[in-house]
Parts: structure tokens; sequence; C-alpha cells
């Protein structure tokens, strides 16, 4: 039988397949043209004939190699011409989608894990998008939004004072910008609520002007707002909160005109408001304050934020001029109460989200972006060994005609399949993220009546996100495989050939690498902040302490005897209830206020230099009863606690803390040293001479404050007060096993139902309340970098693997010529070395830059804390060696012979 | 079709259905190229003849475009053999092609038979 073999080698030598495939291509058609030959045989031809009868047919009618040709082309024929008419792009992009979707289909692992690896960091990015969308992008639910200000006092002690009713209404009266303004108590209270059983409740309660509705465009849903003819005649009104009608009144809008008992009086409801009213205030409703009437007398008493609506022909500049006008107007009239102050002026949304949640949504923005960039660094890595494995093909197809962005192209129509695919599913990860964010997310961070919404801005936002993305991981890979020659890319054998795209792609992992260090680093920082802000000596312990607010309405008990005298009976009934070690009352709670408006008292220190006008001195005041320091273990440096001897008609006493002492004093003995107190700015405000009687170690109120405010002690006895705090602490149990037994008690005392008790909690809950927010912030970064580091490591495995596998002819050849394993190890490792420590160095230099942008959030350690970076680059390190440890002992177990062959 | 020139019928047929006719050949089962040859020429009972030169290329063709799947079979003592199969797309392809090329007869049919004249 003649060998066919030579012949058909010869034929299809210039069709340049590859290998294997000519091989297989000669066996098929050798056995082929063998059947035939046999079957002309047996039909009586000669052996020669036979032969000339197959070899004819092999070239016959048309030459084999004319029908083989196309093979190779057959995807380059569809490619258009340079200078194509553009009518045939949509049928050319038809193409690329195909083709792209069968090379994607084709590589199912390659695809999943690209596709999964965009999901998250798009992912990410919506849920994160979502929250500063909501937060710095878009207007307030309100409408007209944009002509909304917030208006406060300023003084050279403070930009955000509050406001007198006098003034409010003087500053409406008077303004040329503002077309009408309206005032809130920022603290919401509480009311009880009389229910016919005998069951108080107690109702989330804000005072409010009667504009405020219309300042902030809110329409009721039943009944109405409030009418200046309200404040007029002076009515007991209320509007109610959509929620709270749905849940106590089920949604009845016959409540409207009935009235409620309210801490004692009956209040007319007036109508019911949505959500968006809760912007003000988390209240489940509004009562109104009349202020119409507010005289001269009342100038001094500043309790008001303000809201103004600005004419629509205003805007902030002009409203700010116009409004010095109206101080410097009040100063001149009213130069007593008034001098010094001005009008600050500044878009609502700004003082509604204030810098702190401005600051953590930019935060969140920046570092879900590195984690995206991370992602598609990953990718890009995973489509430059796609694209050098194919460079061969975009070669041969560049040389049959097709042209370099023709190629180009189609790998970027691959990548944007790629970046979409994964941006549906991380639109599905993002709207997953949102239906649990609303949990996580501390409840003081977002004002009330915002949402996180998911909605077609965050569908636009990612599909955005996906094209950007598949054009930034596509455009290297893409350059990269189409720049080499043609001649030489086809020339090659794909063992050679790691190149530029392998340059590329150590770059690319040095970038991911240098990333992850900034962000664990940012991570670090945040989570320092949150150990110190748990575990810092704030100079108290909170132990097992149960708090509750206790405020007799007003009118109840009208003496400051008869207030005590409730105190005592309130005091007596607990401590006979049983298990109690010990009991206080303050007016203020360690960590117990968010804002920070711990109460604040001016003052002089008897012998000191006198102060300049306006520059009165200000520390913390806060009311307390004997025992209050000794319960929470606040050391007494010096002198002594208050005790029952300091009465109402004793000596006016007061106690200091160090931070005063040594801020204030100024080298005078604090025992026995005098201070006249008043309890607020204005000149007519009540002056109290108070001997300090004891010094106290300083006690770090405030979530975020590093060294303790000066702070006065004034004994509950000389000083009652209603909306005080009771602590209670347990013999032996938790504190709040206590609830029950302390409201019975209280009960007991109030049979009337007209003491609001709440905010039941033990102290430890309000600590965990006010460090919250940076929990949220110091768990959620840490998520993020964390998959920042697990996606650099996928990175950095990667590349390593990747060029093990690009090396093992030259590991082979080394160990042929004597290197041991240990050599290839070593090889190995010394690339992971180079390469981590490259990018340490560079996300170290990036970590600075970092650490000082974020200072604003941390608190208790330095924006370079070195212990920090060791951590980083240890964790770093470790993760690095366990990424290098495969591909390197892959490279160690090379076997010279199978290396040098196999390749 | 007597007085057509075979030749003629079989260069026309090949251009227009050739994928046709390869695709109904292993419609069945799995067969290999000789195989296929030799089908195409009974079953035409000699009208149609794909040579080595026109058949492989064509088959490598539908391998590329993913109609047909090509292995490599070994038995004992033989030696081993590319049998060609349809896949589901080639099967929805030949589906596709057939109801077309019978339309077309049909109305060819229609058009050029003696009634009508």
């Amino acid at each position: 039988m003649p060998d066919w073999t030579h012949h058909l080698r010869q034929r299809l030598t210039h069709l340049d397949l590859d290998g294997g495939r000519e091989a297989e291509i000669v066996e098929e058609l050798s056995q082929h043209l063998d059947e035939r030959y046999e079957e002309l045989r047996r039909h009586g031809s000669s052996e020669a004939e036979a032969c000339r009868v197959a070899m004819d047919e092999l070239v016959d009618p048309d030459s084999l190699v004319e029908h083989m040709r196309p093979l190779r082309q057959a995807q380059t024929a569809e490619s258009p011409t340079p200078g194509m008419p553009t009518g045939s792009l949509w049928a050319d992009v038809g193409t690329d989608l195909r083709h792209a979707m069968r090379g994607l289909r084709n590589q199912l692992t390659f695809s999943v894990v690209a596709i999964f690896t965009l999901a998250l960091g798009i992912g990410a990015n919506c849920a994160i998008f979502a929250l500063a969308d909501a937060t710095l992008l878009r207007a307030l639910p309100l409408p007209e939004a944009e002509q909304l200000v917030m208006m406060s006092e300023s003084s050279t002690n403070s930009s955000s004072g509050a406001v007198s009713a006098t003034n409010l209404n003087d500053w409406q009266a008077r303004s040329q910008s503002l077309q009408s303004v309206a005032g809130f108590v920022p603290n919401v209270g509480s009311m009880v609520l009389a229910n016919p059983d005998g069951a108080a409740q107690t109702v989330p309660r804000q005072w409010v002007t009667a504009g405020i509705f219309d300042v902030l465009g809110i329409q009721p849903l039943v009944g109405r707002t409030f009418k200046p003819e309200d404040d007029k005649a002076e009515r007991n009104v209320v509007v109610l909160s959509e929620a709270f009608w749905r849940s106590r009144f089920n949604a009845d809008p016959g409540i409207v005109g009935n009235d409620l008992r309210l801490d004692g009086e009956m209040f007319n409801v007036l109508g019911v408001v949505p959500e968006q009213a809760q912007m003000i205030g988390r209240a489940s409703m509004w009562a109104m304050i009349p202020i119409l009437s507010a005289s001269n007398e009342d100038r001094s008493d500043r309790f008001l934020r303000v809201v103004g609506r600005l004419r629509a022909d205003a805007d902030l500049k002009a409203a700010s001029t116009d409004m010095a006008v109206v101080a410097a107007g009040l100063a001149r009239d009213f130069p007593e109460v008034n001098q010094g102050l001005g009008i600050a002026i500044e878009p609502l949304q700004a003082a509604l989200f204030g810098t702190d949640l401005r600051q953590t949504a930019m935060l969140f923005l920046a570092v879900v972006g590195f984690v995206l960039l991370i992602c598609c660094a990953n990718v890009a890595n995973l489509l430059l060994a796609r694209a050098n494995a194919r460079r061969r093909e975009f070669a041969i197809r560049a040389a049959l005609g097709a042209n370099r962005w023709r190629v180009m192209r189609q790998m970027l129509v691959e990548s944007l399949i790629l970046a979409l695919l994964g941006g549906a599913l991380g639109l599905l990860l993002g709207a997953l993220i949102l239906q649990i964010a609303p949990n996580l997310i501390p409840q003081d961070l977002l004002p009330g009546g915002v949402e996180l919404h998911f909605d077609l801005r965050v569908l636009g936002f990612c599909l955005l996100a996906s094209v950007l993305v598949g054009l930034l991981f596509g455009i290297g890979p893409a350059w990269a495989a189409t720049r080499q020659a043609p001649a030489a890319a086809i020339g090659s054998e794909t063992r050679g050939s790691s190149g530029r795209g392998g340059k590329m792609r150590n770059l690319l992992v040095v970038a991911e690498v240098a990333t992850a260090v900034v962000l664990l680093f940012g991570a670090g920082l945040l989570l320092r902040t949150l150990l110190a802000m748990q575990y810092v000596d704030r100079g108290y312990r909170a132990g097992e302490t149960l708090t509750l607010l206790v405020d007799p309405i007003g009118d109840r008990y009208p003496t400051d005897a008869s207030l005590l005298q409730f105190f005592d009976e309130i005091e007596r009934q607990v401590l006979a209830s049983g298990n109690v070690k010990q009991l206080a009352w303050s007016s203020a709670l360690p960590m117990g206020t968010p804002g920070g408006t711990i109460g604040n008292a001016a003052f002089d220190v008897e012998g000191a230099a006198a102060q300049a006008k306006g520059q009165q001195a200000v520390a913390d005041y806060q009311i307390v009863s004997p025992g209050y320091l000794s319960a929470l273990d606040i050391r007494v440096l010096s002198g002594r606690e208050f005790s029952d001897t300091d009465r109402a008609d004793s000596v006016p006493v007061c106690m200091v803390n160090q931070t005063f002492v040594d801020t204030h004093l100024g080298g005078i003995t604090p025992l026995g040293a005098r201070i006249a107190i008043r309890t607020s700015t204005a000149p007519d405000a009540k002056v109290t001479v108070r001997e300090i009687v004891g010094v106290s170690a300083p006690v770090m109120a405030r979530a975020t404050e590093i060294d303790a405010a000066p702070k006065i002690y004034v004994p509950l006895a000389q000083r009652p007060t209603d909306d005080i705090f009771l602590l209670v602490q347990p013999k032996v149990g938790s504190a709040s096993a206590l609830i029950p037994q302390v409201r019975a008690a209280i009960a007991r005392v109030d049979t009337e139902q007209l003491v609001t008790v709440s905010d039941l909690m033990t102290l430890e809950e309000i600590a965990a309340d006010a460090t919250s927010r940076h929990r949220f912030r110091a768990v959620l970064v840490l998520a993020f970098a964390s998959l920042a580091l697990l996606l650099a490591m996928v990175g950095v495995f990667g590349i390593l693997a990747w060029s093990v596998q690009q090396r093992v002819r030259d590991f082979g050849v080394r160990m042929a010529v004597g290197a041991t394993a240990n050599d290839v190890l070593r090889l190995v490792l010394r690339g992971a070395l180079v390469l981590t420590v490259s990018s340490l160095l560079i996300g170290l230099l990036l970590a600075v830059p970092m650490g000082r942008w974020m200072a604003s959030v941390l608190y208790g350690v330095s924006p370079f804390d070195p212990l920090t970076l060791a951590m980083v680059m240890l964790v770093l390190a470790l993760t690095t060696l366990l990424a290098t440890l495969v591909p390197a002992l892959k490279a160690a177990r090379v076997h010279p012979v199978e290396a040098m062959r196999g390749y | 079709m007597t007085d057509i020139d075979t030749r003629t019928l079989e260069r026309e047929m090949k251009k227009g259905s050739a994928e046709l006719i390869i695709l109904s050949i292993v419609e069945s089962r799995a067969r290999h190229g000789y195989e296929i040859s030799k089908l195409i020429e009974t079953r035409s009972q000699g009208q149609l003849k794909f040579h080595v030169a026109s058949l492989y290329p064509l088959l490598y063709r539908l391998e590329e475009r993913q109609w047909l799947q090509g292995r490599w079979v070994e038995k004992a003592g033989q030696r081993r053999r590319r049998f060609y199969s349809l896949t589901p797309e080639g099967r929805r392809v030949l589906a596709r092609q057939r109801e077309t090329w019978e339309t077309f007869v049909q109305s060819m049919r229609l058009i050029t038979s003696s009634s009508h004249a």
C-alpha cells in the first residue's frame, strides 16, 4: 500500500497548522485514501492505477488546499476591510458578540471566576452608592429642598447656637430673603399618653413652632398641620407621624379632631404627616409651642433650631448678606442680649447630614472603589493570561487582513460582556445588601425619613460602572495581545512567550497588593479606634447599672421641695423593692449624649483675672445626687463627695474635675475657692456663687473625647431639676433584671400617670450605642479590606502559578545542570519576595496620605500608627506566603526530563 | 432528470446543499469520513460523489461551527478512526435546512411541473 503521509504533509505545510492538528488530518486522510485504494483494487484496478485515481481525487476537481484554506480564515472572513461603510458595523458587532459568547462559553471556569469577581466589586459599589446617593447627592425628599436652610445664632464660642422665640419672630419680620421660618426643639422628648385601661404609654414627641411643616413643604396625609391661628390661640395641638398613626390608631382618619390625654392635659389631634417629617427628629408626634406671644423678656431664652425657606429669587449668598443686616439690626436694638451675635446659615441638607455622615459615605465610597479596582486587576490578569494563549490566533487573523482595531474590538466586546454579566449579578448582590443594610446602619447615623433606595439611579450607576470596568480591564490585555508583529507571533511557540503581557501582569498584581495594603491599613486604624473607644479608661466603671429618665410633668411638683420629696419617695420605694445595692440621680450620663450636648454653664472664678465680654468661660455642668460618683467609681482626688448635709439651705457647694483645676484655676488652691456660675450666657441669667468642696478625676463623657472637658458638679438638693436620670445598681444579677421592679416602684409613687419613664438602658448599652457608628465603620471597612486581601492573594497566586508554568523548561534545564529542588524553590520564592516587598513599599507610601485623610474619624490612634502598620505587614507577608506555597512547591517538583520533553 | 449532465448536477448540489447532505448522513449515528463518502454515493445512486478533497474540508468546517463533533474511536485490532456525529446545534441547523430545502423543492416542482406549461 502506498504511503500517503509525505504527500499529504507537503500539501498542508504552508497552511501552518498546529502540529497536533496537522498530524490528525494526515492520519485521517491517509486512512481514507487507503480505503479508496483498496476499493479500487477490489474492482480490478492495477496498483499503479488505483494509486493514481486516489491521488487525482485528492487534487481534483478543486485542489484540497483551496478547500482547506477557508478553515483557518473561517473567523476572519467576516472581518470588514478597512474603510468599509459603517452600515455593517452593527453586523460586525453582532458577529463579535456571537464569537465572544462562544469563547466565554468554551472557557466556562474562566468566565465564572471573572463574573463572580466583578459581581463582588460591582455589588459592593452599588450598595455604597445607594448610601452616598441618599446622603451626598440626592436632594432631601422635600419640595424645592434646595431653598431650605438651617439657621443658628453664631458667636465667638459657637457657630450653631440656639435661637429664642422672640428673635425668630424678628428674623421673619425683618428679613428680605426669607419666605418663611420656623423653629423646632432639637431634642426629641416624650409625653405620657394615658390609656383608658390605665396603662400609660410613653410617646416620643418633638416641640415645633406652628410654621414648621409649611416651611419644610410637608403636606398632611389626613387633617391639617398647625396654623398661625393655633399659635395665636395657644391651643394644645399635636400632629401625628404616619407610622404612629398606623400602629397606634390603625390608620383611622377619625382620630383627627379628637383629644388625646398627654402628660395629664388634653391635646387636640390636627392631622397626620408623612415620614419625611422625621427628618428634624425621630418623633411619633409633634406638639406646637406658641411663639407669637413671646416678648422681649423671652429674648434670652434660646432653645430653638431654625429652618427657613428662601424666596425663589434668593440664594444662600444673598440670604447670608441679608441675615447679617438683620443680626446687626437686632444687636443695635437689643444690645444687652444680641451684642456680638451673628446669624449662621447653611443648606438644610448639609446641616442634617453633618460632616460625620458625609465623611463616612466618602470613606466607604473610596474603600469599595478600591475593592472594585482590585477586582478589575484580577480580571485583567485572567484576560492577559488568556490573551497570551490566543496570541497566535490573533496574529494569524491579523495576517489574514483583520486590522488591529478589529481584533481589539472583539476582545473589548468579550470584556464588556463579562462586565455586564458581572454587573447584573452585582446588582442582585447590591439589592441583597440594601435589604439587610438598614438593620446594620446605626440609627443615629442617618436622619429619620431618609431611606436607602434601590432605584433607577442605582441601576444606572451599576450599568455605568460595569461599562467603565469592562473597558478598564479589557483595554490593557487587548492592547498587549495585539501589539506583537504577526510574523513574530506566528513563528514563536507558546513556551517562550512571557513577554510584555508578563510585565503588565506583574504590575497589576503589585497594584492589587498595594491597594490591599492601603485598605487593610485603613481598616486597622478604624479597628484600633473602636478598640480604643471600648477599652479606654474613661474614668468611670459602668458595671451593672440601670439608668432611666424620670420626667415629672411641669405643674405636678411646682416647688423645689415637692420635687425633692418626690425623688426621695421614689428612692425609698426602689430601695424597698429589694436587691438594690446603690442608687443615684444625675442630669447627664457618661456617653449618653451623642450630640455632645451635656448641660453647660458659664462661670467666673473669684480672684482670677476678669474675662472679656463674650469670651465667657464655659464648662460641662452636671447635677448629681450624693452617691453618684461612688456608684460609678469616679475617684475623688481631694476634698469630699456631696453628702446629705448639702441641702437647699446650706452653703452652696460644687465639685470640679481635675481638668477644670488645670484649665481655669491657674494656681489657685481648688478647695475653698469660689466660682460664680450662671446657667446661661444671658446677662440676666441667675448667678450662684458656689464653693469648691472636692476635686474628682476627669471622666471622658463623650465617645470621641480624648481629654476630658472641664466639668462642674452641683448637688441635686441645691439645684433640683426635672428631666433627670435615675441610676440603680443591683446587689446581684444583671441590671436589666431590675426594670420591672423599678417601674412598679415608680408607679406606686406616681399614681396619676404623670411621670414619663423612658430610656431604660444599662450604662453599658449606652456606651455601646455611643460607639455604634464607629463599630459600623470599622466592621464594614474591615469586611471590604478582607475581601480586597482575598482578591489580591488570588492575584498573587495566579501570577506565580502562571510564571512557574512558563518557566518549567527553564527550571528543567537548571536541574539538569545540577540545581537542586531547593534552588528552584528559592528562585520562585525570590520572585514572590520581590513582588511582595515592592507592593508593600508602594502600599505604605499610599497608606500615609490615607491615614492623614482619615485622621478626623480616628480616636486614640495616630494616623501613622506603627503597630497597625506592622500588623498589616505581617498579615500580608503570611497570606502572600500562603499564596506562593503551592506554585513554589510545584516548581520544586519539576522533573528535568519531563520538563524538557513536555514543552 | 436524465438529460441533466451528472457533473453539473453534482457541482450545483454540492454548492447549495453540501452541508445538508453531510448533516443528513450523520443524523442517525456517528460515521467516519470514508463511510460518509460511500453513503452519499450509494444513496444518490452514483449521481453524487464527495471526494477526499471536498469532503474533509467541509467536515472540518462543520466541526469548527460546532454543528458536528469529531471523535477518535479505537477498536481492538483496528486503526483508530475519526467518527463524526451531530451536535445539538447541528441537529437544529439540519432541521432548519431540511425544511428550507423541502419548501424549495416543492416550489420548484410547482413552478416547473408540466401542468402549468
